[in-house]
């Protein structure tokens, strides 16, 4: 029991954007791209140019993208992501905060 | 960039620094395809990827009405949590909680 | 045609495996998570693309490499516009992974199926309907661009269809 309670301070939260992205695999996400189309689904996997895989996806507005009916899983090119809205109960925001200040100041040590 | 051994939490040294004191802050951002959005940073990364909480996106669209005549509204919009591809930011700006 | 021997499917350990360890032990293994791995899944795979210029490819996926450069075989396009659609046969393209928006995976049960009020017409019917919509865009956009200007706004994606 002890050993659980001390868990969460032992475990290094993984560095960078990618490495928050892999925290959420398995979460429920919307993923808006800058074409405007929104799509849903369960997020499988991330890479480091934040591609992303999405599984069971449901585009919210069907009739206007009817090319995606058909569609059960798509990989999204990284690039062309606006936004993506995470369910904020999986997200841990004091460790979230915490990883970036570290990645902040091993950066600021980097030699450009 | 002369770094020295101590790295002083509170200094501002190069445009990003300022994102950092912004941290558990709450920020503007002006983004590209007219948008903006104002929430509470959580993270960000060198390529201005960020992470944002409660989130209020507000986004100008041009509307026709009956005399021909176009008009600027805006829409917004809400999220709990928003991650924020970073080449679509424009300027991040702290903000006074309000 | 058929008996194209693209046999380049990259090995799991291939030139893209280099994955950077990340601060600590990932809960997951880290090969997981390369451009490589979430393609390999789909090779072979019918797949719908979407283009950055709004086209849209229907395909098999025999080839790809870490930039999402692709190979597609027996392709269609397919052209959706107001209420009809229409496929265009295309045969084999490689497209260079910036012009790719997504890739999607075709549901085997669900395959060809097009949404309600979506009719079939004939490629030429479309593509002059297509012409017409895009022509009849043109102004508004321009109008809706020089009014966002004026608040200090910038196109997203300037001089680009996207769809």
């Amino acid at each position: 029991m002890r050993v659980n309670l001390i868990r969460p301070i032992l475990i290094p939260f993984p560095l960078g954007i990618p490495g928050f992205f892999k925290t959420l695999v398995d979460h429920e996400v919307t993923v808006e791209l800058k074409n405007d189309i929104s799509i849903k689904g369960i997020l499988k996997s991330v890479d480091q140019f934040l591609n992303i895989k999405l599984d069971d996806i449901q585009v919210v507005e069907e009739l206007k993208y009817p090319h995606l009916s058909s569609v059960k899983n798509v990989f999204i090119r990284g690039s062309v992501v606006r936004y993506v809205h995470l369910p904020s109960a999986a997200v841990d925001t004091a460790l979230l905060e915490d990883a970036t200040r570290r990645e902040a100041a091993s950066q600021a040590s980097k030699p450009r | 960039m002369a770094d020295s051994g101590d790295v002083d939490a509170a200094a501002v040294s190069e445009p990003l620094d300022l994102v950092r004191l912004s941290l558990d802050e709450i920020v503007f951002v002006k983004l590209r395809g007219d948008r903006e959005l104002k929430g509470r940073l959580h993270a960000y990364d060198s390529h201005c990827n960020l992470v944002l909480g409660d989130v209020e996106e507000t986004i100008y669209v041009v509307e026709d009405d009956d005399d021909e005549e176009e008009t600027v509204r805006t829409l917004k919009k809400q999220s709990e949590m928003l991650f924020v591809r970073g080449d679509s930011v424009v300027l991040i700006s702290p903000q006074a909680a309000s | 045609m058929e008996n194209l021997s693209l046999q380049d499917l990259p090995p799991a350990g291939g030139p893209n495996h280099v994955q950077p360890a990340l601060g600590g032990p990932p809960q997951l293994p880290p090969q997981m998570f390369t451009t490589a791995a979430q393609l390999l899944d789909l090779t072979d795979k019918k797949l719908l693309l979407v283009l950055r210029d709004g086209r849209k490819l229907i395909g098999v996926l025999r080839s790809w490499d870490q930039f999402a450069n692709l190979v597609l075989q027996e392709t269609i396009e397919r052209i959706f516009v107001e209420d009809v659609y229409a496929d265009i046969v295309r045969g084999i393209y490689l497209v260079r992974g910036e012009n790719v928006l997504l890739l999607g995976e075709i549901d085997l049960d669900k395959d060809e199926y097009v949404p309600e009020p979506f009719r079939k017409v004939s490629a030429e019917e479309a593509h002059a309907l297509k012409i017409k919509q895009t022509q009849d865009r043109k102004e508004p956009d321009k109008i809706r661009a020089k009014k966002l200007q004026e608040l200090g706004f910038e196109a997203e994606h300037s001089g680009e269809i996207l769809f």
